[in-house]
């Protein structure tokens, strides 16, 4: 599990790099402030530096304004939406409302994908059906049809998900290491054909729409998550088996070697010395590969009934027609959507950038 | 025993053995191929099959005839090439094609060149490339400016700048596509309306969608661009940080300026990566399906309808879906997008940047 906790670690320190931030800030005040008393730094310096720092987070405020924009809405009540920097009455009724009222369940049951029921552990009845988030005390209804069916969203998103990191990383971290480290006939010709899939990936799922759509109706699998995901995760295949390749090729040949010389098997050294060495690259396929299932409209809008809606198709039912949507509850619900994907980039920020950079070796 | 291992032997010095053996490590690569074919070869060839046949709705989920006990295809029949000289031809020109009237074709594209094609088709045609050509190179140069100042030496916190930045790539695109719809709401309270109405540019809300073709293709340029900018700015990041510190150093001591430094030595190191960068962003422009999805169907009046959303809305509109009349669309989308990539592989040099091959 090294690769967990690295990632674990590493957004620790980012974490701890936020808050210290202002102390480092102060200190560095502190050391410039001196430096310029003692003419040892140039005040040309230190203009450039607040020019430019300014700049840039200038920059990045208005190229995030419009999310900025959403959160102001989703946090406003009373349908009134005129833009205020800092709303003057703000309301968590629209976050509720996405939520909707939490109960503690009669019995926790745990589902296995495919099985079923695995265990079923029954609550005391003394705090089951008690509310969690309980509605009526902010004054809202606590009909469970008032809110949004975001959680019911979610379950369908996530089991679409499992299957679809579960399908892709089975083929994807075999294949890349054949890819990099193995030579078999049309090896070259099919990385070519990877790679110039990688650029058509999207628009191809689109493209064959109408055949997915007609082939998915024969079949009986309208309406069904698990085909769903499992398309997700083959999709997904060309694109990040390329990626990992790469990432595998900045690993030097050497370490293999010296497992190989220590008797090591091969899929020891896999085990033991590409993956542990490939987290970062495992880390960004993986990203990328939840992400597939997770985010896709245009193919789930198509082939899923209201039931079975993954968070995607909800979120663009909330968004209606312009005329009549309610913007606090679509601000609320579509910032519930996806603040935990951009928290998520933010922190594997660095991994993203070194996975992408096409070969380079780090981590 | 021996004689199991002896045919095993012989089975190994047999040519077909060996070479089974030498490329035992196909099999690591197979799994995922054989997936990712199933769900993308195959409804390839089945669209190529459906766009030769009238299907629909109505007949293809009929029956249960199926093509050499294949392919499901119920009640549909082959027509031939008619989707395709459909698509390509007006109305009159593919009747006076599909009966042998060539002379008449003729004719026609002599007295009115326009009328012997299909408007929707060559509209949408031309659209996409406007589209493609128009938003490149904005998410190009906003992605390398974005880049350049992100890594610039005065800059503190880059880091965590960084990290907000790209933050649109790990955002649903469909999350982002619905917050610009709100951004540009006919409404008085979508964003740029507010901001418009309150400088005082305007005196009353624009429809931005449904009002012009071109305010609307512009709206779809600027979302493009906030959709894909990060991508750039990741490719531009990394490549900036490998461009060699020595040559600007040098370039500086010889009194080179911002400019000369810019045009000399960084445009020139990073220029692979970013040439790369843009092939792939192109593509994802040409595929644009979503934003005019969203943003009001190709409004107004189906003129902004791009080629994927073209081909969606003949194969999916309730009781008139023409499956084959989309297929054939998807088909030539296909193709057009094949040529595209061919053309920039062979131009871009791409199999050098991905480091094989």
């Amino acid at each position: 599990m090294s690769l967990a906790s690295g990632i674990v670690r590493s957004v620790y320190e980012d974490l701890r790099g936020i808050v210290l931030a202002p102390y480092n800030l102060a200190k560095e005040f502190r050391y410039t402030y001196h430096g310029l008393q003692r003419g040892e730094i140039p005040p040309k310096h230190v203009a450039w530096t607040w020019i430019s720092t300014l700049g840039a987070v200038l920059i990045a405020g208005l190229l995030m304004f419009p999310v900025y924009w959403m959160f102001t809405i989703a946090i406003s009540g009373g349908g009134i939406y005129s833009f205020e920097f800092l709303p003057t009455n703000p309301t968590l009724e629209n976050f509720i409302w996405v939520i909707g009222p939490l109960t503690v369940p009669d019995n926790i049951v745990i589902n296995g994908p495919l099985v079923g029921e695995l265990f079923r552990i029954p609550v005391p009845a003394s705090i089951g059906g008690l509310y969690i988030l309980d509605p009526g005390q902010f004054g809202m209804p606590r009909r469970p049809e008032y809110y949004s069916g975001f959680i019911a969203y979610a379950e369908n998103s996530a089991y679409v998900s499992f299957w679809t990191v579960v399908v892709a990383m089975a083929v994807i971290i075999p294949g890349a290491y054949g890819m990099s480290r193995r030579d078999f006939i049309g090896r070259k010709k099919l990385l070519y054909l990877y790679i110039l899939l990688t650029q058509v990936g999207g628009g191809l799922g689109i493209a064959v729409l109408i055949a997915l759509y007609t082939i998915f109706q024969n079949l009986g699998w309208l309406n069904e998550l698990l085909p769903l995901g499992i398309y997700y995760g083959a999709g997904a295949v060309p694109f990040n088996t390329w990626l990992l390749k790469t990432y595998m090729d900045g690993i030097p040949i050497s370490y293999e070697e010296a497992a190989i010389v220590d008797g090591a098997p091969s899929w020891r050294i896999v085990y033991e010395v590409i993956i542990p060495l490939s987290k970062a690259g495992l880390a960004t396929v993986f990203v990328f590969i939840f992400l597939a299932g997770w985010t896709d409209f245009v193919i789930a809008q198509l082939m899923l009934d209201q039931n079975n809606w993954t968070l995607p198709v909800g979120l663009y039912d909330y968004s209606g027609r312009p005329s009549e949507m309610d913007w606090g509850h679509f601000s609320a619900f579509a910032l519930a959507f996806a603040t935990p994907l951009m928290l998520v980039y933010f922190f594997a920020q660095r991994y993203i950038e070194s996975g992408l950079s096409f070969g380079g070796m780090e981590g | 025993m021996s004689t199991v291992s002896d045919a095993a032997q012989r089975f190994k010095e047999s040519s077909i053995g060996s070479v089974l053996e030498e490329n035992s490590s196909a099999a690591l690569v197979l799994p995922g191929l054989l997936l990712w074919s199933m769900f993308m070869l195959l409804p390839m060839v089945y669209i190529f099959i459906l766009s030769l046949t009238n299907a629909q709705p109505a007949n293809l989920f009929v029956g249960d005839n199926r093509l050499l006990g294949l392919v499901p295809l119920g009640e549909a029949d082959f027509i031939g090439l008619e989707n395709y000289i459909e698509l390509l031809f007006s109305i009159q020109a593919a009747n006076d094609i599909q009966s042998g009237a060539y002379g008449a074709v003729f004719d026609l594209f002599l007295s009115d060149p326009v009328a012997v094609f299909n408007y929707s088709f060559w509209n949408s045609f031309l659209v996409t490339w406007a589209f493609v050509i128009v938003s490149v190179t904005g998410k190009v140069l906003l992605g390398i400016a974005i880049a350049m100042i992100m890594t610039g030496n005065r800059v503190r916190g880059k880091r965590y700048l960084r990290g907000v930045i790209i933050m649109p790539m790990g955002v649903p695109v469909i999350f982002s596509i619905l917050v610009w719809r709100a951004v540009f709401s006919g409404a008085q309270f979508g964003l740029m309306n507010q901001l418009l109405l309150n400088i005082g540019v305007i005196d009353q809300a624009i429809n931005w969608f449904y009002d012009d073709r071109w305010l609307a293709f512009s709206t779809y340029v600027v979302t493009e661009m906030w959709l894909a900018y990060p991508f750039m700015v990741l490719i531009t990041v990394s490549a900036l940080q490998n461009v060699n510190g020595d040559l600007l150093d040098a370039a500086e001591v010889d009194g080179a300026g911002f400019f000369s430094r810019m045009r000399h030595v960084i445009l020139p190191s990073i220029r692979r990566p970013v040439m790369f960068g843009t092939i792939l962003t192109s593509a994802a422009s040409f595929q644009q399906f979503l934003i005019p999805f969203v943003f009001g169907t190709g409004a107004p009046n189906d003129q902004n309808q791009l080629l994927l959303l073209y081909a969606y809305v003949e194969a999916f509109s309730g009781n008139k879906s023409l499956y084959g009349k989309g297929a054939a669309i998807s088909l030539t989308v296909l193709f057009f997008i094949g040529m595209f990539m061919w053309v920039a592989v062979k131009r871009g040099n791409l199999a050098e940047e991905a480091g094989e091959v």
